[in-house]
């Protein structure tokens, strides 16, 4: 290492350090005890996404929409930005040290304190970062609401920075939130509200009675609304079946089952590295290199990435900057320019030409073909990339699995002990099953969005929360069998 | 055993996007029930303006 990069993280190493952080449980935190900072956690986070922003104007637009699905948090609430923050500063992160542009070896408890630190640092400039340019220019997303500021008798930049102050305040409570989770809790904060956003889409969209266009939303009301509406005669014919797979949520529905099941399916499959004890003879193990490898969180940094380019997009377009693309003054879709073949597909009406020209007459079939292409490309590679990233900077590399294994005394039977051996063969799956892990949970993804979900819950949305839920099962699994080892010597008559 | 088989196996189940380290702690830390105490607190401060200023949308 050269002499400058020490002198780099020496300088940065006191400040980063000096940041907060959640106090660690001295002792082991029983399953129940860590059940109840869960639920805790929970609980607090739907009040606080249930208050909404003191001064907020009525006509303000929540710039995250299409994605609050798994960017979580609430339009026009204490949490308007929800993990938004702690995603954005994630993908600089990764592609920081992900990318070995700042070489920062984790398994170094400095290393580990400047990467924790700085991980903070990002997430307050990403919550800044993604706050100002709504609330700026002419015509902002977030504005004060001028009324309550004239019978308050103050100023409206009053307000303006009373709304600034919560959504800065509602984002740092996030991401110490999901700091208890880490370290109380089970699983992760963020995780936690994905699941809780997604899960909440999802009962909405099959429960939701409310009319759009004339339709209840949820596609149970919708059901009895098709059946007592429309005949037999009318539903059978060529248009009519379409319109009940399309409109009707059929189509949805047989989409989210199978994610689901494909999800479960795919977090189950793996290669199994039979590991020995090198000193207790019968003691044995495995260590699974699942098909997707590297979890599908890289996914929600793709995702974010696509979302951020369109945050520059619609900031652009609304200052009358049309470079990069128009947008639909109605819908706040792009409509033309860069950012239409940049911006993901979200239903059948993005893409099926019939019923994009229902919307929008003037987009050609070959527009909409080479939008797809490029949402297919950039999730496709942008999965294979964050993959590798990922497993980079969270230590699940070959060498850094070959040094856990080693110092937990395993070894594979049959071979030297040595962690070069170790790393040898873990070489031969994990880099690849990694690669066709990302690519295969980009496509999946852009399929599920395809073909619609239930709630608009998106396929991002549906493959997190059941990735999410189907770890979160195995910690708790594990938990618990930490929890029968005190019982099973109390069996021998221990303590 | 089955204890060890999963130390390597957890590590990388629950890793969330943000990651928190065993070691080497800041100096200042925050118990968790101040935090939790003091969003409460955040949050009922927000609907008592709402309330206070007659805003309606609480």
């Amino acid at each position: 290492m050269s002499n400058g990069e020490y002198g780099f993280k020496d300088r940065l190493a006191p400040i980063l350090q000096r940041f907060p952080a959640v106090e660690r449980p001295a002792i082991h935190v029983h399953f129940k005890r860590k059940l109840g900072w869960t639920i805790a956690v929970l609980i607090l986070y739907f009040v606080l996404s249930n208050v909404p922003l003191f001064g907020l104007s009525p006509d303000s637009i929540d710039l995250f929409a299409q994605y609050r699905a798994f960017f979580a948090g609430a339009s026009g609430s204490l949490l308007l930005l929800g993990i938004g923050p702690i995603v954005t500063a994630s993908i600089v992160l990764q592609l920081l040290v992900g990318a070995d542009i700042i070489k920062l070896d984790l398994s170094n408890p400095r290393d580990q304190a400047i990467f924790q630190g700085g991980q903070k640092f990002l997430v307050l400039v990403m919550i800044v970062l993604t706050t100002l340019p709504q609330m700026v220019g002419a015509n902002p997303y977030i504005k004060p609401d001028l009324g309550l500021a004239a019978s308050m008798g103050v100023d409206p930049s009053v307000l303006w920075w009373a709304l600034f102050i919560q959504i800065f305040i509602g984002g740092v409570l996030i991401m110490f939130l999901d700091e208890i989770v880490s370290k109380w809790g089970i699983g992760s904060g963020v995780g936690l509200f994905i699941v809780a956003g997604v899960a909440q889409a999802l009962v909405t969209g099959v429960f939701n009675w409310q009319l759009d266009q004339g339709m209840p939303i949820g596609i149970i009301p919708r059901w009895i609304w098709i059946a007592q509406n429309m005949g037999a005669s009318e539903l059978l014919s060529g248009e009519g079946f379409r319109f009940l797979l399309i409109s009707g949520g059929v189509l949805a529905l047989i989409t989210t089952i199978i994610i689901f099941l494909l999800v479960i399916f795919f977090e189950s499959t793996r290669v199994e590295i039979p590991l020995a004890h090198s000193a207790v003879r019968g003691a044995r193990g495995k260590f699974p290199v699942k098909l997707i490898y590297a979890s599908v969180l890289p996914m929600i940094l793709v995702r974010a990435l696509q979302a951020n380019i369109q945050m520059v997009g619609m900031v652009l377009a609304r200052k009358g900057n049309t470079l990069l693309g128009v947008y639909d003054a109605a819908s706040g879709k792009p409509i033309s320019g860069l950012m239409y073949y940049l911006n993901p597909i979200y239903s059948p009406y993005d893409w099926i030409p019939s019923l994009v020209h229902q919307n929008y007459p003037d987009i050609a079939t070959w527009q909409i073909a080479m939008r797809l292409g490029c949402d297919l490309g950039l999730m496709v590679i942008g999965g294979m990339i964050f993959a590798v990233f990922w497993i980079n900077t969270t230590n699940m590399g070959a060498d850094a699995v070959a040094k856990q294994i080693q110092r937990s005394g395993m070894q594979i039977p049959g071979f030297r002990r040595d962690p070069r051996i170790l790393e040898r063969v873990l070489e031969r799956y994990i880099p690849k099953v990694t690669i066709i892990g990302g690519a295969l949970v980009g496509l999946l993804v852009v399929v599920a969005n395809m073909l619609g979900t239930i709630g608009n819950a998106s396929g991002t949305g549906i493959l997190l929360a059941v990735s999410i839920t189907y770890r979160l099962y195995e910690d708790i699994a594990s938990e618990q069998m930490m929890e029968m080892h005190p019982m099973i010597r109390g069996l021998f008559g221990k303590e | 055993m089955a204890k060890k088989k999963d130390s390597s196996g957890g590590l990388m189940s629950s890793a969330g996007l943000m990651r928190y380290f065993d070691t080497e702690e800041t100096s200042i830390t925050i118990s968790p029930k101040t935090i939790m105490i003091f969003s409460v607190f955040i949050g009922i401060l927000v609907i008592a303006l709402h309330i206070y200023f007659k805003s309606g949308t609480a």
